[in-house]
């Protein structure tokens, strides 16, 4: 293979891809757009979580006794009698009957285990939970030589933990969220990278193809100099883009508090880190060599679409089985989609952010998705010589057996195109 | 022809070509078939379609393997080098829809090895050669169907080819610029290059080839020198314009009537060669010629001929005709 022209058809893809106006959109404007959304989400998430308006009456019911008369309540707090036998439907009947918006049950035990039932019809905010951790804080404080209130109840009044399903392991909040947001961030980016990209990838080769180039492009590179360029071309394009990103997020994240809490509580290791490119890298591959494969198969830009929204669907698979992921990252769904060639980067990587994935499962996905890149290269690189010259006419499946079974370096078709 | 007689006049040949075959499964698109071009000649490949000349094309350039056969370009097997030394330009072409004359350009060279300088200068030389030099920054597709065609002939030269292979080369273009090709080829040629030219306007073949190959359902059916191959399809009868009767001229056994409606062809009776007639005719005062030559068949006639009868009788016949010459 002669590199030397692999690199400058690498160069024009990279160039005359860049500045399309699709790139130019999806690399610098959606990620605004996605930033700027970002925004007023949380804006309008911050209007209603620093808010009790919706709380006007909160009830509680002291099961453990620890509410002091002398203690003042928020405003619209009372206190409220609960039967013994059948508390539960009792409570859910006075919010339904709008004696209360929210009640607070303390239980009976509350001064070992912190623990504090909230029933509501509404959401309940941040803003009353602070209020109500106020209010027992108030009250532990005032009676805590009787009481002989353990010190973390008077600064933790509430105890709220977290615990993964399957090991019970507790962590930190902080940490949960970045462990399960930064695989949701590699997803997003991967997914979005590679869809932008194979688009480029397919509709170029579709493009030659439809303007009867390839012929011109063959009498001077090989089919495997055209493949390897444009496949370091756009992959260049793709990492250009993931780079952009990453900046972007990064001054963002470490120029704002709360980026660098996030980064802080996110308690992911180097070799995650590590595993996510590699694993990125791979998939990027696989997914564009079966993208160039379909591009030049196929006649025209409607069907290729067809195809990469296929190709997609199968990508993001483990995002829409993401139930399976949260209740069991180890069950039989996620560990099986964690072996698939196209699935298993993004499987990987979202049980990585939920539990400890067994080294040897890491272990055969590489070595599956490897020996998949390099069939997959090695395919398309068939399917491109077979599927090039095709004007007008589909490499479907059985002729590309056909070709195959049979060593031909072209399929068999009744007559060329002559 | 032997291997071993072949290796000594490879090296004469632009492209020699022995005994190829190319089968897309059941369906023999190539059957054996040798020639060679000489170089810098305007070499013609000739057939109806689907006979297997784009194939052959294929086969040359490498973008199809043969089944069997050999075939060397500029003196050995295809190799990277060899590609840059050639022009191609096919049949089925054309071009980025959105990207910038000079930019396409740039690239198609920078593939045949040139440095974006060079090519640059080039591309710029030959846009204003062919007009064009307005247009160096206008989108391929903001250009006419002519001057896109225009474009595509100047890719194929711009890395000024050893050995050019067009095909189809007038397809579309109006008089003005078939004549701008037609002199461009010329030119190329009184350089030294190459010139395989596959094309069905069998008048711009008479014109310009100096040998041609003619092949139907994938095999050789003609292949020689135009001349000679016209020759070889001559009948024995003259074309004659002017007055007088020629049924009554002695060695004349039938008269048609000619294409123009004013010149008459006349079959000679077997022992009357064209020199006998003409001196008949030169000494009689009763009749006036003003044209007189050897009914030779237009290239037109001998591919219909040989295409719509029988290929492999038409090629015995012509071989005939040269083992006699």
């Amino acid at each position: 293979m002669n590199l030397a022209k692999a690199l400058i058809v690498a160069r024009r893809e990279y160039r005359v891809n860049f500045r399309s106006p699709g790139f130019l959109f999806m690399a610098f404007a959606f990620p605004l757009i996605i930033l700027g959304i970002m925004f007023f989400i949380t804006q309008f998430i911050i209007e209603r979580e620093t808010s009790t308006d919706d709380f006007q009456k909160v009830a509680y019911v002291d099961n453990a006794g620890i509410i002091q008369s002398g203690v003042e309540a928020p405003e619209g707090y009372f206190a409220l009698d609960v039967p013994e036998v059948e508390a539960v439907p009792y409570i859910e009947q006075q919010l339904r009957d709008g004696v209360a918006d929210a009640i607070f049950v303390i239980d009976a035990n509350y001064t070992l285990t912190g623990q504090v039932d909230v029933y509501s019809q509404k959401n309940v905010t941040v803003a009353l939970k602070e209020d109500m951790d106020r209010f027992l804080s108030d009250n532990l404080v005032a009676q805590a030589d009787d009481l002989q209130v353990p010190v973390e109840r008077l600064v933790e009044p509430i105890d709220m933990v977290f615990r993964t399903l399957d090991t019970d392991e507790r962590q930190s909040e902080a940490a949960l969220i970045g462990r399960f947001l930064l695989p949701t961030i590699f997803v997003f980016v991967f997914f979005i990278a590679t869809s932008t990209t194979s688009q480029f990838m397919m509709g170029g080769v579709v493009e030659e193809k439809e303007n009867r180039l390839m012929e011109i492009l063959a009498s001077s590179v090989r089919p495997l100099e055209l493949l390897v360029g444009k496949l370091l071309g756009l992959s260049g394009l793709a990492f250009t883009q993931i780079a952009f990103w990453t900046l972007t997020g990064a001054v963002i994240a470490l120029t704002t508090e709360q980026g660098r809490d996030f980064f802080s509580g996110a308690e992911f290791q180097t070799g995650d880190v590590l595993l996510m490119i590699v694993l990125f890298v791979l998939d990027f591959v696989l997914t564009s060599a079966i993208m160039l494969g379909i591009g030049a198969a196929v006649t025209a830009e409607a069907e290729s679409r067809q195809a990469a929204g296929f190709i997609g669907l199968i990508a993001v698979l483990p995002i829409a089985a993401n139930a399976l992921f949260f209740t069991n990252p180890n069950g039989p769904i996620p560990v099986i989609l964690s072996f698939f060639p196209m699935t298993s980067p993004v499987a990987i990587i979202m049980r990585i952010g939920l539990t400890s994935v067994p080294t040897w499962q890491i272990a055969v996905s590489m070595v599956i998705l490897i020996a998949s890149t390099v069939g997959v290269l090695w395919l398309a690189a068939v399917v491109f010589r077979l599927g090039m010259l095709m004007y007008g006419k589909v490499l479907t499946p059985k002729l590309l057996w056909q070709a195959l079974r049979e060593n031909q370096s072209t399929p068999v078709i009744e007559v060329l195109p002559e | 022809m032997t291997t071993n007689s072949s290796n000594s006049s490879i090296a004469d040949h632009a492209i020699f070509v022995q005994a190829i075959t190319k089968r897309f499964g059941d369906f023999m698109a190539v059957d054996h078939v040798n020639f060679e071009v000489n170089r810098g000649e305007i070499f013609s490949l000739l057939g109806p379609n689907g006979a297997g000349k784009t194939t052959i094309i294929r086969m040359i350039l490498d973008i199809l393997r043969p089944d069997d056969g050999q075939i060397q370009v500029l003196g050995g097997a295809l190799t990277d080098a060899t590609k840059d030394r050639i022009g191609y330009l096919p049949e089925e072409r054309g071009l980025y829809k959105n990207v910038k004359v000079l930019e396409m350009l740039i690239y198609l060279g920078q593939l045949k090895g040139m440095s974006t300088h060079d090519v640059r200068v080039r591309a710029l030389d030959l846009l204003e050669r062919f007009g064009l030099s307005d247009n160096t920054k206008s989108k391929i597709s903001q250009l006419s169907k002519g001057m896109q065609q225009k474009v595509q002939t100047i890719a194929t030269i711009l890395h000024k080819p050893d050995l050019l292979i067009i095909d189809e080369p007038f397809s579309g273009l109006d008089p003005v610029n078939t004549q701008l090709i037609q002199d461009l080829l010329y030119e190329m040629k009184a350089e030294g290059v190459t010139i395989v030219m596959s094309t069905h306007q069998m008048h711009q073949v008479e014109e310009m080839a100096d040998r041609l190959l003619m092949i139907n359902k994938g095999q050789r059916v003609l292949y020689g020198p135009v001349k000679e191959v016209r020759q070889a399809y001559a009948q024995n009868a003259v074309i004659v314009e002017g007055e007088g009767n020629w049924t009554t001229v002695p060695g004349v056994k039938e008269v048609l009537a000619g294409r123009n409606g004013q010149e008459a062809k006349l079959m000679l009776a077997p022992g009357f060669t064209p020199d006998d007639v003409m001196q008949i005719l030169a000494s009689r005062k009763d009749y006036a010629v003003r044209r007189f030559e050897l009914a030779v068949p237009s290239l037109n006639e001998i591919f219909i001929q040989v295409v719509g009868g029988n290929g492999s009788r038409a090629e015995a016949r012509f071989n005939d005709v040269r083992a006699a010459d």
